[in-house]
């Protein structure tokens, strides 16, 4: 069992809300389902590497910091169990690992904030959609594995927004130019 | 009565910390998340520059987003159970609201928001210390020349629509918001005034 305090980690220095003194804020679905349709209907395929990166930098630069704080979690596993806790306890969702290694992986997402906001405010889409979670995992896996920001490509082969049971994502080496 | 923000701040703090099984926070009548400022800006600066020539219209789409998200947001919380508990049985007036709304904001980290002014039916003004798109914008750019706060920007015209525009739906965008002063430029604080386009 993973020894993140999740309500100690969780606290206030005056108007900021931090997380392991990390500057966090508290947004809505309303909100980031906007900023994810603003930028995909603007910029389209460059608008969704935006969030995939904006994700995957902010997460990679918090979770190493977290991962000093909490020496005592050493094993790949231990390390992913906090990282699908502070997922949970940041309401992003549930995720879990199906197979996971420095080569790769394949994680599932059973519900998350992102398909819960998207399908409540645009209803099913056609594509998939959780690029904020690809993002999320490339950071996470490069953190965990000590590999530098842009090393994993993560694909999301299934997605609840387009009404699959489930979001399926598969992790890989980038390969350049990918 | 005045506004408590300590109870508003107590609620989502103890509330932001129930995750049902499936990893979702309802609070005030929305999905709740939690994540890093970082993230938020360099979605909002990134998003701006890579407009190049067409800044102008990065700036009026986010502004957008965040006023139709903060309409959607602020009618789900005064709509919620945890409003109705905590937060109505301290508004006398109509006016308070405003408070309220601003208490939220503050106990989700956006800022600390004070209601400088506030003409009824026509204007408002919202002084924000810390706000954490001015915070981000300083840090990882120059100095700017305009204001930078583009979710408060946008989140003040929400509040006047919610009072004074047309019934919800259908009263969003009824007021447009001007940040005029912003720690980003290198003013004390932000200040935002809401009015009426036409006006």
């Amino acid at each position: 069992m993973s020894p993140l305090k999740w309500q100690k980690e969780l606290g206030r220095d005056g108007y900021r809300v931090n997380f392991s003194g990390q500057p966090v804020a508290m947004h809505c679905h309303h909100y980031n389902i906007n900023l994810q349709k603003t930028l995909e209907r603007t910029l389209g395929e460059q608008g969704v590497r935006l969030l995939y990166r904006s994700a995957e930098e902010a997460i990679y630069k918090d979770f190493k910091s977290i991962l000093g704080q909490y020496e005592s979690i050493k094993t790949e596993k231990s390390k992913f169990e906090m990282a699908a806790l502070m997922f949970q306890n940041s309401g992003m969702g549930v995720i879990r690992q199906q197979e996971m290694g420095p080569d790769g992986g394949v994680f599932v997402s059973p519900s998350n904030h992102h398909v819960t906001g998207w399908l409540a405010k645009h209803g099913r889409r056609d594509t998939p959609g959780c690029h904020f979670v690809r993002g999320w995992l490339a950071g996470i896996m490069e953190a965990i594995y000590d590999r530098p920001m842009g090393y994993y490509a993560v694909e999301e082969r299934q997605c609840k927004m387009m009404k699959r049971s489930e979001c399926v994502f598969v992790v890989k080496v980038r390969n350049n130019g990918d | 009565m005045a506004i408590d923000g300590n109870k508003i701040i107590h609620a989502v703090m103890e509330g932001g910390r129930i995750r049902d099984s499936k990893g979702i926070i309802p609070l005030f009548g929305v999905y709740l998340s939690i994540f890093s400022v970082n993230y938020y800006n360099k979605l909002s600066y990134e998003f701006e520059k890579m407009l190049g020539n067409r800044k102008w219209e990065a700036e009026a789409l986010l502004v957008d987003a965040a006023q139709e998200c903060g309409y959607a947001t602020f009618q789900g919380v005064r709509n919620s159970w945890e409003w109705e508990e905590i937060v109505k049985p301290m508004i006398d007036r109509k006016e308070d609201q405003i408070e309220g709304f601003s208490a939220v904001a503050f106990a989700f980290g956006w800022g600390n928001l004070r209601v400088k002014e506030l003409i009824p039916g026509e204007m408002l003004t919202i002084q924000a210390a810390g706000s954490y798109e001015a915070s981000g914008y300083m840090d990882q750019y120059q100095k700017s020349r305009s204001g930078k706060c583009y979710m408060l920007r946008g989140v003040t015209g929400a509040m006047m629509d919610l009072l004074y525009g047309e019934d919800y739906p259908d009263g969003c965008f009824t007021f447009s918001a001007e940040e005029h002063l912003c720690r980003a430029k290198g003013d004390e604080y932000c200040e935002f005034i809401a009015r009426r386009p036409s006006d």
